[in-house]
């Protein structure tokens, strides 16, 4: 009887601290678990994985912006090696590295193909006009084990002559282009000024005056350039564009439509 | 004694047994608990309240950044300007101090941009700092690197 009692006691202290030893570990883990996201400080690696992700998307506007003032085709490249040596300064004890692969061949994007060489692309001197670049990037934040974060960036500005019209109405005599103008996304580019724009009719440079509205007639934002006091038919319209990126552009056409009414 | 009662007395002692056996399993497990309360030390919220900043400090930056206007207020030194848009973008309550410097470190922005006295900075247990990079602006590759210290008033 006394051994039984022994026993039966026993077993409830037993199975007591195995119930503690219990609700020790799972709150161990548990507590574990909720508490790891705040330990590791993600955000700040959030921050300068964005951050990063974001300077390299501008890079590649700044090497565009170079290359279609410059006609330099090997810019982006070069900056893009600076830019891989710079983002080890600006991120010291993160061991940020960065590498990145340039687009090169011919690469679709909204609807229009672009051969791209050392991640840059023109197609000028046409009624649609394009200036492109393109590379994907790659990112290893050794410090927190990060490996193979890679993402594909774009910048576009593309320029289309919508119509241009030369209007001879008894001594007024004057041409009107209507241009709509996009970048990446695609979105419309709607803050251009004049000054952003240059006008050339059969070659020559000419002095115009700008208006800009969202047209019912195209179903999209028009910039409607008029051009005075111009006499004869002319034989070309080129369009020069640099946006506020200082991304340049610039489309022609020989298709000039003749208005008397 | 007679048998009856050496029965009652036998049952008399085993219930005080458990009793005592049941207190002691309590005690066990009141002291398991105890034991998780005293050692589960719950993160104290300056860490959180830190993170917190620094999340609206690059979301900040990065909006003026989206709009074209970081790099036009870096690289033509529109110091004013950049201090106005920050003050505009942030909450009421949050104070910062900006700095940027080129890529070796060299500090670039010689006037001031800070919104908010230099005493709140200092007695402030919490400071959030953000690095911001701009690769450069138009046709030219120059980083810049922003250093932006918030604090919460």
């Amino acid at each position: 009887m006394r051994m039984a009692r022994e026993k039966k006691g026993q077993f409830i202290i037993i199975a007591a601290l195995l119930l503690s030893i219990m609700i020790i570990s799972i709150s161990t883990v548990i507590y574990g678990t909720v508490t790891y996201y705040r330990q590791e400080r993600w955000e700040e690696y959030v921050t300068i994985v964005d951050s990063i992700k974001t300077a390299s998307c501008n890079l590649l506007q700044v090497g565009l912006a170079n290359y279609t003032q410059t006609l330099n085709q090997s810019v982006l490249r070069g900056y893009f090696n600076l830019w891989m040596r710079d983002v080890r300064k600006a991120y010291p004890g993160f061991g940020v590295d960065l590498s990145y692969n340039l687009a090169s061949g011919i690469r679709s994007a909204y609807g229009v193909s672009l051969n791209y060489s050392l991640g840059l692309a023109r197609t000028w001197n046409q009624r649609v006009s394009f200036s492109a670049s393109d590379a994907t990037v790659n990112i290893d934040i050794a410090s927190v084990g990060l490996k193979g974060y890679n993402f594909s960036s774009h910048v576009l500005l593309k320029m289309n002559i919508r119509d241009a019209v030369w209007y001879s109405k008894e001594s007024k005599r004057y041409v009107l282009i209507y241009i709509s103008v996009d970048k990446e996304g695609p979105e419309a580019m709607i803050n251009l000024q004049k000054s952003n724009f240059g006008v050339k009719l059969s070659g020559a440079t000419q002095a115009f005056s700008m208006k800009r509205y969202y047209s019912r007639t195209y179903g999209y934002f028009i910039y409607e350039i008029q051009i005075s006091s111009i006499d004869a038919l002319p034989s070309s319209v080129e369009v020069t564009l640099q946006d506020t990126r200082g991304i340049k552009t610039v489309s022609y056409t020989t298709n000039i439509q003749q208005s008397s009414e | 004694m007679t048998k009856a009662k050496q029965a009652q007395n036998q049952r008399s002692s085993k219930g005080q047994m458990r009793v005592i056996e049941a207190v002691m399993a309590s005690l066990i497990v009141v002291s398991a608990v105890a034991f998780l309360f005293a050692f589960a030390a719950t993160p104290s919220s300056q860490p959180q309240e830190t993170s917190e900043l620094e999340k609206i400090g690059h979301n900040v930056l990065h909006d003026i950044d989206e709009q074209g206007l970081l790099a036009r207020f870096v690289y033509r030194s529109e110091w004013a300007n950049l201090t106005s848009a920050m003050v505009v973008s942030l909450p009421t309550n949050v104070y910062f101090n900006l700095t940027v410097y080129d890529v070796n470190g060299n500090p670039i922005s010689h006037p001031l941009m800070q919104y908010g006295n230099q005493q709140i900075f200092d007695s402030s247990k919490a400071v959030a700092s953000v690095s911001y990079i701009v690769p450069g602006y138009q046709t030219n590759y120059s980083p810049r690197i922003l250093v932006l210290k918030l604090v919460r008033g």
